[in-house]
């Protein structure tokens, strides 16, 4: 498994998560478009922190980075508040228009 | 010691005005401000009198730098010589006494804490006048005087005929004060300076002078009298001191005896030393007819406090005739003992108003003072009303119910009648008389003998008018029995000044004036004329009956005078002076008694009609009893040319200035405003509307891209997004 792997999963993914969002009809589904956007991304932290930042030789042995890591860490918990806020939204919404589909509500139309 | 003692003369009567008006901020009032006025009062009185012996006989000016102004230097400063402090004591004296008359007579007015207040104001302005050292401190309180007047005239400002006095006293006295303006000037300019004394002062600059600047100096010399016109209300400026009687008398008494019109001789006597024998003679003339004119007048006043205004101005043209002829301290003197006779003769008057007027308070059951003179008036006087409680035909047979009242004001009136010996009255008469006759005698000009005619007159005028008063005040049956019978003494914080006033008028009390020592002869120049007289306290003549030194006439000074006047011509005059004296004495004596005869002859006796005479005499009865149409000539000329000349001025602004305006108006309106709103419709707003026009269709286009569905935005950034990369990696 190289990084080229990962990378191409991660495009796939990310690809999907555009198209899903520029689609869909439902608010809801273009929130899981997001979701797939965000994991993307995080995926290609962990595979670059894994390949491409160079191992720190201390004396005798050698000491892998984690930065990479901890980000994608920081992005899943920003993800699971991001739907929070977002579901939040998209309630009030419904509750004012009765409706998710995007493109009813579309009071801003110039 | 001079200093604190000067301090608190002129700071005490100021204080209690201060209490009165930084209370006044607050809305409250000192309760006893009489009580505070009055003391202040005779703290200052009490310091005067340690004064008299802290005088030394060189006098230095004391002055602080005041202000400078580029090179110039203004100082203020105090001068006590002798005469400052008699004034200084015959101000505090008399100002005390008026204090605690007032106590009484203006009891129960609304204003009463004011009175006081702007009593003691009044006080403050002529004595800070008095102990000035320059013509700026002297020109302070001048001007301080005549405010005061103004609020006391005026005090009682209810009344229409008290709003007009007080704004004519001031409008008239403002008069003389720009000439004395213009005088302070011309010697400004020629010295820089405008102090008096000290060696770059006036009196010691004047003597460089070229024989060449006499003239100018004379102008000067008048111009600064004219000031002294105004305010000791000569002739013609005298019409605004009977008016004056329309505050209350306590005030009138200030006014005549100390403060208001003192000024103006206390003035002219200040600046003796630059007088030249030209100013000198336009001063003694204006004085001599002053003297005469007002006398006249008087004779047929029935006012009871008109008489007394005539006789005070009367008196001061005596003064200013003594000082123009050269009697610098005759004039001085007759001040003084005017002073304290005249307060007398006002306060009498006060005391006698205040017996009636008690009958009207009484009657209307009101105690406003301002219901003094009311509407429903006994005696009309040719359409000028008298207020009954002031008309002497009213009155009569009042000496047996207010015998204080009469006893002390039959003094004051053989005093100012000139009655020989026991009065101070006839000294310092007989005092001025000499002194012209003396001069005249000296210098031998007819003028001195003119003017000797004129003053020896109006004494014999004087004794008549005043006695008149008397008889028919205090003689004879009563002529209006409702008013008699409510008439009653008055209190006595009222009659105790008169007695005080009425021990003031011999000669005992006036001890300083008798003192030959006491007072410094001013210093002569040779800008005074060879021929001019100084007339000091000289015991040479004194006369043996009475034990008193007189005044007498000394040497005419010809030491000083380089030029042909040597000791024969001082012997010369030294030998006329005596028996000027002597023959003024004899004079004044007969025409005082003649005087009293025909007076005592009209209204006591009745032998004569007073009625009679008048219509035989009926141009001169008029003349006189029109005051010799001053003040018809007043309001026909000045006030009918100011009106005329205002309506002159009103066409013009009317016609010209609004014609101007007005045309400029339509020229702006409708030729420059039509062009200007002409290119702002069309240009100004054409611009913003066409660029409103063009927004609003852009708009109406561009709008469109806004869908509102959030996918075809999100599409256009992704799309963006790509084009930006492909553009990134293909350039």
């Amino acid at each position: 498994m190289s990084l080229q792997h990962y990378l191409v999963i991660s495009s796939i993914l990310f690809s999907l998560g555009i198209f899903a969002v520029l689609t869909r009809k439902n608010a809801i589904s273009i929130l899981m478009g997001i979701e797939l956007i965000l994991n993307s991304c995080n995926l290609n932290f962990v595979a670059f922190s894994r390949f491409v930042t160079p191992a720190e030789s201390i004396v005798g042995s050698e000491v892998f980075r984690f930065d990479g890591q901890i980000i994608a860490i920081f992005g899943i918990v920003l993800a699971a508040a991001e739907a929070a806020v977002f579901l939040a939204i998209i309630l009030a919404i419904y509750r004012e228009f009765g409706s998710i589909r995007p493109d009813e509500v579309d009071t801003l139309k110039g | 010691m001079i200093v604190p003692l000067i301090s608190i003369i002129l700071l005490a009567p100021l204080a209690a005005f201060a209490i009165f008006a930084l209370l006044g901020l607050a809305k409250r009032n000192f309760p006893r401000q009489d009580y505070l006025s009055t003391v202040a009062m005779l703290a200052a009185l009490g310091c005067s009198l340690l004064l008299i012996q802290e005088v030394v006989s060189d006098p230095k000016p004391i002055t602080v730098e005041w202000l400078s102004l580029g090179s110039v230097t203004f100082s203020m400063g105090f001068y006590l010589d002798s005469v400052t402090v008699i004034m200084l004591i015959v101000v505090t004296l008399v100002s005390s006494l008026v204090h605690i008359f007032s106590i009484g007579y203006m009891h129960g007015d609304p204003r009463y804490s004011r009175f006081f207040a702007f009593l003691s104001l009044f006080s403050f302005s002529m004595l800070f006048l008095v102990v000035s050292d320059n013509l700026l401190g002297i020109y302070i309180g001048w001007e301080l005087v005549g405010l005061c007047s103004y609020l006391l005239i005026g005090f009682w400002f209810e009344k229409d005929s008290a709003a007009n006095a007080c704004k004519k006293a001031f409008l008239t006295t403002r008069v003389g004060d720009i000439g004395m303006f213009i005088g302070m000037m011309m010697l400004f300019a020629e010295f820089g300076t405008l102090s008096l004394y000290g060696d770059s002062g006036i009196f010691e600059e004047v003597t460089t002078l070229e024989s060449g600047q006499i003239a100018w100096l004379s102008v000067a010399g008048i111009l600064i009298f004219c000031g002294a016109v105004g305010k000791s209300a000569q002739v013609p400026l005298h019409t605004w001191l009977p008016d004056a009687m329309e505050g209350p008398t306590p005030v009138s008494a200030l006014i005549h005896a100390a403060t208001m019109v003192a000024a103006g001789v206390y003035l002219v006597a200040r600046m003796f030393p630059i007088l030249t024998p030209t100013s000198s003679l336009v001063i003694a003339y204006v004085g001599g007819i002053t003297a005469l004119v007002a006398a006249t007048i008087a004779i047929v006043r029935f006012d009871i406090k008109r008489v007394l205004a005539y006789s005070t101005v009367s008196q001061l043209g005596y003064m200013m005739l003594a000082i123009g002829a050269g009697s610098y301290v005759a004039g001085l003197f007759h001040l003084t003992t005017h002073a304290f006779f005249k307060a007398l003769l006002f306060l009498g008057s006060g005391s006698v108003i205040h017996a009636f007027h008690a009958m009207h308070a009484h009657h209307d059951d009101e105690h406003a003072e301002s219901d003094e003179h009311d509407d429903h008036s006994l005696v009309h006087e040719h359409g000028s009303e008298i207020p009954p409680d002031q008309d002497m035909r009213n009155m009569g047979g009042l000496r047996k119910k207010m015998p204080l009242t009469f006893i002390t004001m039959l003094i004051a009136t053989l005093s100012i009648s000139g009655v020989p010996f026991v009065f101070s009255g006839f000294w310092s008469k007989d005092a001025i008389l000499g002194g012209v006759l003396g001069q005249a005698m000296a210098s031998n000009s007819p003028h001195y003998y003119i003017l000797f005619g004129m003053a020896l007159i109006a004494a014999g005028i004087t004794a008549f008018y005043m006695f008149r008063l008397i008889f028919m005040t205090f003689f004879g049956e009563p002529r209006n029995q409702e008013m008699h019978d409510m008439a009653h003494e008055s209190p006595w914080v009222m009659t105790v000044p008169l007695i005080v006033l009425a021990a003031l008028s011999f000669p005992a009390v006036n001890i300083l004036w008798f003192n030959e020592n006491y007072i410094e002869p001013p210093p002569q120049h040779h800008i005074h004329s060879p021929q001019r007289v100084y007339v000091s306290p000289d015991s040479k003549t004194a006369d043996a009956n009475s034990g008193i030194s007189l005044f007498g006439i000394s040497e005419a000074e010809a030491a000083e005078d380089e030029s042909g006047h040597d000791a024969e011509h001082a012997s010369d005059g030294h030998h006329g002076h005596g028996p000027a004296h002597t023959i003024a004495m004899v004079l004044s004596i007969c025409v005082a008694g003649l005087g009293i005869l025909l007076s005592w002859l009209f209204y006591h006796k009745r032998r004569f009609s007073a009625e009679a005479v008048a219509t035989t005499f009926r141009p001169a009865y008029n003349l006189f009893w029109n005051k010799y149409y001053f003040d018809e000539f007043y309001d026909g000329v000045l006030v009918a040319l100011t009106v005329w000349k205002s309506r002159l001025f009103a066409g013009f602004d009317l016609s010209v200035v609004d014609g101007i305006v007005n045309g400029v108006g339509t020229v702006t309106r409708d030729v420059l405003a039509a062009f200007i709103g002409f290119f702002d419709n069309r240009v100004v707003d054409g611009l913003v509307n066409r660029v409103a026009a063009v927004t609003w269709s852009a708009g109406g286009r561009i709008r469109r891209i806004q869908t509102g569905a959030i996918q075809t935005y999100l599409f256009v950034v992704i799309g963006g997004i790509v084009l930006i990369i492909l553009i990134f990696r293909l350039f």
